[in-house]
């Protein structure tokens, strides 16, 4: 499959799918007007990657803002990463917060507790080069 | 409207520190456009980018709850046949705190249903709150599910006081639901 790419506007996140590193960079702010349409693109571009037995998929998360309907979408994005993770990809998600935004730590840390296969790192959005 | 009832309404505004207000019709466009300037507002009014996120965040749920559950007033509308949603949204500083206040429309039924989920949120601690939005997350995506909604949740997680409620009856079919969650 091709890369799949979605540049940032004010209201959703740059998505970058890039298949031959094996990587997916979400970032920037995610309130979009519709969050389902938003997200289920996304949902069915990385069933795509999957049905192509890939090695693995290491993720990054750096959102600076996201609302409690993207906080939904965002815990099925990361199902669909576990079920591929118990299927046999290596998944890797680095999820980078704010350090002063407890509450998008705690949802992470959350998220992270009730997924099984893919390990979850959190980072600080700060201490992260790009 | 005569100049005494707006001289009235423009003193009103005036009281206190008002960072930003905005009554009328609520839609996706409006909420991207007032947040976008709230937000240019908050770069001189906030202490912090605490501050600042915590604020948007609020605003950002109220809005969205307006356009999903809010009604049009008692005032006739446009002839759309989609109903919007008529409210009020208010941020205030005041010694450093910054209060968001929004006010809207609903149906009655809407109202009792409404008065038990807030009922229901305000005394909880920070805790049990951070446990009821993990919990409503794998609930049913339907925001008029028993449960609170996932938006009511996150607006009282970044509230540092509990959030404040009042419904006034308005008529037969309506009442006014206003809400206060403090930064």
């Amino acid at each position: 499959m091709s890369d799949f790419s979605l540049q940032a506007t004010s209201r959703t996140p740059a998505i970058h799918l890039n298949t031959a590193d094996m990587t997916l960079v979400i970032s920037g702010e995610s309130y979009p007007e519709d969050v389902r349409q938003f997200y289920t693109t996304i949902n069915e571009q990385l069933a795509v990657y999957f049905t192509t037995k890939p090695e693995r998929l290491d993720v990054a998360i750096k959102l600076t803002y996201f609302n409690s309907g993207s906080a939904r979408a965002l815990m099925e994005l990361l199902d669909q990463l576990d079920e591929a993770a118990e299927k046999g990809v290596k998944i890797i998600v680095n999820w980078y917060c704010d350090p002063d935004d407890d509450i998008t730590r705690e949802f992470a840390e959350d998220i992270a507790a009730d997924i099984r296969a893919t390990s979850v790192n959190i980072l600080d959005l700060d201490g992260d080069p790009d | 409207m005569e100049f005494e009832r707006f001289f009235k309404f423009s003193q009103l505004l005036l009281r206190d520190e008002f960072v930003l207000s905005y009554s009328g019709y609520v839609s996706e466009d409006i909420l991207e456009a007032v947040g976008d300037t709230l937000r240019q507002r908050l770069e001189n009014h906030a202490r912090d980018g605490r501050q600042i996120r915590n604020v948007f965040s609020i605003f950002v749920e109220l809005m969205q709850n307006i356009i999903r559950y809010g009604v049009d007033g008692p005032q006739p509308g446009p002839a759309d046949s989609e109903k919007p949603s008529f409210g009020i949204v208010m941020v205030s500083e005041n010694n450093g705190t910054m209060d968001v206040i929004a006010g809207n429309f609903v149906s009655n039924d809407e109202a009792a249903m409404l008065q038990q989920k807030m009922a229901f949120l305000r005394d909880k601690t920070r805790e049990e709150l951070r446990g009821l939005y993990r919990q409503q997350l794998r609930d049913t995506p339907d925001g008029r599910s028993k449960g609170a909604s996932l938006g009511l949740i996150e607006i009282a997680r970044r509230s540092t006081l509990p959030i404040n409620f009042e419904f006034t009856r308005t008529s037969d079919d309506l009442s006014f639901f206003m809400i206060r969650a403090t930064v």
